[in-house]
């Protein structure tokens, strides 16, 4: 199975997608609240893929995204973000994120685009 | 809710978490409303917490809330991003609190299972109309800025700055992709294939050409495909693979052109033009760097269900009775347990620290009561156009949580009633030399095993003519008003049919008066006192126990029944001398302590309880205290001090025969029934 780090501030969210990833076969390695946390967590669960939230107190997505980056160049990372948010995502996938996928977060969404992330043969 | 995923659990989250982010929202905007301005990290509060309900609603498919959390949302961003001139801070803070009440109140319907069907349309229409009014305003610098972007995205291709035209690249291709329907933001998924493609290539064009500014773009893609010329040293294969990979990907054509006549048209513009387009990306704002190790405190807190709470609670009220029944068995009589004794003086001593912990887990600071006032306050004032100031001390005191839902209504009456009735308005209190603006305390504070909360405020005080011409009116003047003491004329405020206000007004006079505010005191177990000096202000104590579940007792015994007598009233017990004993031309029996005179109870007379002890040198005084007065309790013997968990009389005991001075019963170890004496009725009684 593979690993997932949840990163929201929102609990509500993580829930959600928690709820999503267990069904779907997915081991959720962990949860972070917050940028700081996420990094953390990374550092130390070592998840196969992250699901980042971008608006977050303390620390944003943007931000715990490039650290998360710069530790592994080959993290995985999906950005889960709201309508609206087109600057900041793009930003993302500037600094690496793999994907994004848009709130209200719909299951096959959010299963497909991590399976297919999960699948990619970095080969190329 | 037609997602599968969405069960029970997850709309309890919602509710927790929503409610309290409106709550945090609402302390913020009150915060800067009294500030009259609102700091960046305020707009940015508000803005990540709407965000987060926004979002939240969306996925429990609670459009109405959602629709606004957005619209708010929405102003917030712009407040944040164009920093407006001249907001009307006060308007803007009646707008949000508008928008918040309207979510509370849909939290609220949820909460009870009705269905949300407020409509929040005419509201977002004020918001949006409030925001193109602030754009209205900072009209001039806008359009510049969009020009400006216009001008400067015209004709841009994504192409790196490193790149060299002269580069030559074995074979070009033709991919046209579409996306899955519904997978939203087209053209930053497009985006994020130019991007990917830019490891690969460095000569790449596409239709529609600004994915970015555009938002145009989205339909385009959506009805036309994304459209990518690129050149590359990859194989068909190769290339095919790569596209493959594109997530949400509903359409692949991929063909590979023998010619370049196709690149011509992105070539025929002058070189100059070629750039590495350069997106404008707003900095986040702040520098994020806070310390580490309050995040990591902040995740070692999870939230309980307080049913399960409750459970816990009562789960140790009946380990607290099964110990008792193992260490107090009758079986045990008489034996010598060395053993035993110890193993159970173990067992006293775990029982009861757990019972600590779980009544600190039950322990919940009375902040979040005292700042809902603060909202009050602020309404009250802009109606009635009064000026008064809120002060809140000790707020971090701490009181059980089935105590606190409470304590909120009472206290929220208090608060009204201090707004609407005790302050002057301002003229009034210029006329005084008072200072223009009123000042009301909200105070906490712990007081033994109670809990002090104080409502204190600077306005006109309590008139007593007026109370008790009231109170005369409504026939409700029990004694000869020359013989009242202040504290009883005030106390008449307290009794039902009593209202001093002659117009029910919006606020305070909805037809709840000071006797249910102090009823519902009285059900926790607490009491209300009231001071007042005219001109000078009024201050109403409510006293509160810190919990309602066990308390310390002292079980006596009289005749073949046992009562007990809560520790925290005990001041000292003894075998009174006959000497000692006065008795009042009326026959009522006192005794004499230390120079001072205390009356005497009898438990036996007044519970007509059979014993033979009636002899007062056979036989024990205690003397307790409540609220400053004292009394002399006389029983047979003491059995010995033990916690007890208090249970609630019978509806029986306590409705029908409607017995006095009686709190609450127990039971003891040996199964039998203990009577708690309630020893503020017991005074009363005397």
């Amino acid at each position: 199975m593979k690993k997932v780090l949840i990163v929201d501030d929102a609990q509500f969210m993580r829930l959600a997608i928690r709820n999503i990833l267990e069904k779907n076969q997915f081991e959720v390695a962990g949860e972070a609240a917050n940028g700081i946390e996420a990094i953390q967590k990374y550092k130390e669960l070592k998840p196969d893929i992250v699901t980042m939230d971008l608006t977050m107190p303390e620390m944003t997505g943007i931000e715990a995204l490039k650290a998360i980056m710069e530790y592994d160049r080959g993290a995985k990372v999906v950005v889960v973000s709201a309508l609206g948010q087109e600057v900041q995502i793009k930003e993302a996938v500037i600094n690496g994120a793999r994907s994004f996928i848009v709130k209200p977060i719909k299951e096959e969404h959010l299963v497909n685009t991590l399976n297919k992330i999960l699948d990619i043969n970095k080969s190329i | 809710m037609s997602e599968e995923y969405i069960n029970e659990p997850m709309l309890e989250m919602f509710l927790f978490e929503s409610t309290q982010l409106i709550e945090q929202l609402e302390q913020s905007i009150l915060d800067s409303d009294k500030e009259k301005c609102y700091t960046k990290t305020a707009i940015n509060e508000i803005f990540r917490i709407m965000h987060t309900i926004k979002g939240s609603s969306a996925m429990m498919m609670f459009s109405e809330i959602s629709g606004l959390a957005h619209s708010i949302e929405d102003l917030f961003y712009y407040i944040r991003e164009e920093n407006p001139q001249n907001i009307d801070c006060s308007a803007l803070s009646d707008l949000i609190l508008e928008g918040i009440d309207f979510i509370k109140i849909e939290l609220e319907k949820i909460k009870n299972k009705d269905s949300a069907d407020g409509k929040a349309t005419t509201l977002i229409g004020t918001i949006k109309e409030f925001l193109y009014g602030l754009q209205q305003a900072n009209n001039y610098k806008n359009i510049d800025k969009t020009k400006q972007k216009v001008e400067e995205s015209k004709k841009q291709y994504y192409i790196s700055q490193d790149k060299v035209i002269t580069t030559v690249y074995k074979n070009a291709f033709k991919a046209t992709i579409y996306f899955e329907d519904g997978c939203e933001m087209e053209n930053i998924r497009a985006y994020t294939i130019i991007h990917n493609l830019n490891d690969i290539t460095k000569e790449i064009y596409h239709i529609p050409e600004d994915i970015i500014e555009d938002e145009e773009s989205v339909d385009i893609i959506k009805r036309d495909g994304f459209i990518v010329y690129l050149k590359s040293d990859l194989s068909y294969e190769k290339m095919f693979e790569f596209f493959k990979q594109t997530i949400f990907l509903k359409e692949l054509e991929l063909t590979q052109l023998e010619n370049e006549d196709e690149f011509k048209q992105f070539l025929s513009e002058e070189p100059s033009e070629i750039q590495k387009k350069d997106y404008q990306i707003p900095k986040e704002q702040g520098k994020i760097k806070t310390n580490v190790t309050q995040s990591i405190s902040q995740q070692s807190i999870i939230s309980v269900n307080v049913s399960k709470l409750d459970k816990l609670m009562d789960l140790v009220g009946e380990m607290v009775i099964a110990e008792a029944m193992v260490i107090q068995n009758p079986d045990l009589r008489g034996l010598e347990l060395d053993n035993f004794q110890k193993a159970a003086v173990q067992l006293s001593k775990i029982t009861s620290e757990i019972q600590d912990m779980v009544m600190s887990v039950r322990m919940v600071p009375l902040s979040a009561t005292f700042h809902k006032m603060n909202r009050i306050v602020r309404d009250m004032c802009k109606k009635l156009g009064k000026e008064v100031e809120l002060k809140i001390i000790g707020e971090e005191t701490e009181v059980d949580k089935n105590i606190i839902e409470h304590i909120s209504d009472p206290l929220m009456h208090l608060v009204r009633n201090a707004i609407d009735h005790g302050f002057e308005s301002v003229k009034n209190r210029e006329l005084k030399g008072k200072s223009k603006s009123g000042t009301l305390t909200l105070e906490a504070k712990n007081s033994g095993s109670d809990v002090l909360i104080i409502v204190k405020d600077d306005g006109k005080g309590l008139n007593k003519e007026q109370i008790l011409k009231k109170a005369r009116e409504n026939d409700l003047l029990y004694k000869n008003a020359e013989d009242m003491s202040d504290r009883e004329i005030y106390n008449l405020i307290l009794l039902p049919g009593f209202s001093t206000k002659e117009k029910v007004s919006e606020f305070s006079g909805r037809g709840v008066g000071m006797d249910v505010v102090s009823k519902n005191i009285e059900t926790i177990g607490g009491t209300l006192s009231i001071e007042s000096a005219l001109d000078k202000g009024t201050m109403i104590t409510l006293k509160i126990p810190l919990t309602l579940a066990i308390i310390d007792g002292m079980n006596i015994k009289v005749g073949n029944s046992t009562y007990t007598i809560p520790t925290i009233s005990i001041r000292e017990s003894f075998r009174p001398k006959e000497k000692d004993i006065i008795i009042d031309p009326d026959n009522n029996e006192m005794i004499m302590v230390r120079g001072q005179c205390y009356p005497i109870l009898r438990i036996h007379e007044i519970y007509k309880v059979d014993t033979k002890v009636t002899n007062f040198t056979e036989g024990i005084i205690i003397m307790v205290e409540q609220d400053d007065k004292l009394l002399c309790i006389f029983a047979d013997e003491l059995i010995g001090q033990q916690q007890v968990v208090v249970k609630a009389l019978p509806e029986y005991i306590r409705n029908f025969k409607k017995i006095k001075g009686i709190a609450g019963c127990t039971l003891l170890g040996d199964g039998r029934i203990s009577l708690i004496l309630d020893i503020g009725g017991l005074i009363d009684k005397r």
